[in-house]
């Protein structure tokens, strides 16, 4: 009889274990993570390429490439928390992967836990390798405040992971979560954060632009960034918004 | 793998009764899928719950497993609210689901060492038991029906379970794989633990359970050991055998419900009894026993199956005669 390795500690905790299966199951699949990782890269090489490098008034007197290096963190946050996460949290629902985890005894909201803290790390390790890209292309921005960029990336991590919870569990079908995550990103992401700069829309796009969740998410990481603004105003509200995603998330238990 | 065991206190009063069901009710949209049900189970017993498609077995277990909140009635199980007590209850709980699945890349001795809650050599034990032992390191996705549904019992009774809960068990598994399953939930009734058996499949309840619960349209239709719902529901016999003489005089004899000719074939139907005073009747006219004489007696499956079914007797070819 072959002995099967059982190296986990007994009080191991249901979250714990739950992070590292999930870890382990898209270190297997990378392609999974294609949408948060690669599309925030590629549109960042084309869009920041498209307007050069020269300072310009339409973009708050930055250079361009700066301007989007500096906005594409966010639309990784929005690409994890609106289509990468809903669609891998609905196609376990759909499977019935989660009736078997809740069965089996897991707290209900230690899935969820797990999958908020496996969001996050891929917000990390994305964002980490979409400014190793940027680098050596544009150049990274220097960071004026460090502290307000640091706090806005967190929040804005923390309430776009927890709405990809939400939605992962209150979709009935990867299908339907996917519809719904692209419906809800490509707007946010096209007028709030990676498309053509606000002074050059519209002005009712414009003034829309402006209350799209992942666009204040923006100003709370672009303002402090370049120097454009404290960005006290889009901080806060972001940081509501985390608070507000975080507990709906977290109360939502009907696996 | 879940934390915190449950009190002492709410595994004692369990002792006895393991599930206790009272006018349990529910339905989707309007459309009663389980109807003023009642349902015991025993500590130590293998309780079969069978019926066909639609029945209202599964949505029974998921109220029972704190899947589906009842519309109306009492649920417990172990003597807790499988919705208010599902933390303490369900690591007491093992359950195979119908519709279930483990993330498609997660490998089978990942997923042991995942829903286990102690580390141990009970999960080797199990896969070894089940056959798995050399698909260890094999992803579900490539696990066929049978070794899907074979990994699922493992997890069901990996932690020990006081109850378990076993829906639909050996669909989509091969005879060899079904009867290897079959020896398995033997072994845990032999060992006194309480199983709970969702089945359509009535030769399996036959071999494994003590107890029948016999369900249609969300309702109970009788419960019993085999042996009484036999009593119940397969008294009763045919006889058949080709005969060009007069057989006016069967319809009068005990037992005989019905007699029906077609051509030279004629059949009696009617109680065990029959079987005996037709033979009887034909030695008595002195002519030659028919060579094809035959005889049915269902089985218990034939009768849970008519009574599941609301099947009735095949229409007569042309009746001779019936009693009365």
């Amino acid at each position: 009889m072959t002995t099967l390795q059982m190296d986990a500690p007994p009080a191991r905790s249901a979250t714990s274990q739950l992070i590292r299966t999930e870890v382990l199951l898209r270190l297997r699949d990378p392609l999974t993570l294609t949408f948060a990782f690669a599309f925030p890269i590629l549109t960042m090489l084309i869009i920041g390429g498209s307007f050069g490098t020269e300072p310009d008034p339409v973009f708050e007197g930055q250079n361009p490439a700066h301007w989007y290096v500096a906005s594409y963190l966010t639309v990784m946050i929005g690409a994890t928390g609106l289509v990468t996460m809903p669609v891998h949290l609905a196609s376990y629902r759909e499977r019935g992967v989660l009736r078997r985890f809740a069965v089996a005894g897991f707290p209900r909201w230690s899935f969820a836990l797990a999958q908020l803290a496996v969001g996050l790390a891929t917000v990390v390790l994305a964002g980490a390798l979409l400014l190793a890209v940027a680098a050596p292309v544009y150049g990274i921005p220097t960071v004026q405040d460090p502290v307000r960029v640091g706090l806005g990336l967190a929040a804005g991590a923390v309430a776009f992971v927890s709405l990809g919870v939400l939605l992962g569990t209150v979709l009935r079908s990867a299908r339907a979560a996917q519809a719904v995550g692209l419906i809800l990103f490509f707007p946010s992401f096209l007028l709030g954060v990676g498309g053509p700069p606000p002074e050059v829309m519209g002005s009712a796009l414009r003034a829309l632009s402006q209350f799209l969740p992942l666009a204040v998410v923006t100003d709370a990481v672009r303002q402090p960034w370049l120097g454009i603004g404290d960005g006290t105003g889009p901080l806060i509200a972001t940081v509501a918004m985390a608070a507000v995603a975080l507990v709906v998330a977290a109360r939502r238990t009907a696996l | 793998m879940c934390p915190g065991a449950p009190p002492t206190s709410i595994v004692r009063m369990a002792d006895d009764d393991v599930v206790t069901v009272r006018g349990l009710r529910k339905a989707y949209g309007g459309r009663v899928v389980v109807d003023d049900l009642d349902l015991d189970v025993g500590a130590g017993e293998v309780v079969g719950l069978i019926g066909a498609n639609g029945a209202g077995k599964t949505t029974t277990v998921e109220c029972l497993q704190g899947l589906r909140q009842p519309d109306a009635g009492s649920v417990r199980v172990l003597g807790l609210d499988p919705l208010r007590d599902a933390t303490a209850l369900r690591p007491l709980v093992g359950v195979q689901l119908q519709d279930s699945a483990l993330p498609e890349r997660l490998r089978v001795g990942e997923a042991v060492e995942l829903f286990a809650r102690r580390r141990g050599p009970r999960g080797a034990e199990l896969l070894e038991r089940f056959g798995l032992g050399a698909r260890r390191r094999s992803a579900f996705a490539g696990l066929s029906g049978g070794e899907r549904q074979r990994l699922f019992l493992v997890l069901a009774l990996l932690n020990d379970p006081r109850l378990v809960i076993l829906d639909e068990l050996t669909q989509g598994l091969d005879p060899a794989a079904r009867r290897e399953v079959w020896s398995a939930v033997a072994q845990l009734r032999d060992g006194g633990t309480t199983v709970l058996l969702v089945t359509h499949e009535l030769a399996e309840a036959e071999v494994l359970c003590g107890r029948v619960v016999a369900m249609r349209a969300g309702r109970v239709l009788d419960a019993g050991t085999p042996a009484e719902l036999v009593a119940r529901h397969a008294d009763s016999a045919t006889v058949r055998f080709s005969y060009a003489g007069d057989v006016r005089g069967l319809p009068a004899l005990p037992g005989v419900r019905e007699v029906t000719r077609d051509g030279a074939t004629v059949t009696v139907r009617g109680q065990r009894q029959a079987i005996a005073h037709v033979g009887a009747w034909l030695v008595g006219r002195g002519d030659p026993v028919p060579a094809d004489l035959r005889v049915d007696i269902p089985d218990l499956e034939q009768a849970l199956l008519a009574l599941l079914d609301g099947a009735q007797p095949q229409p007569a070819t042309h009746l001779i005669g019936a009693a009365s």
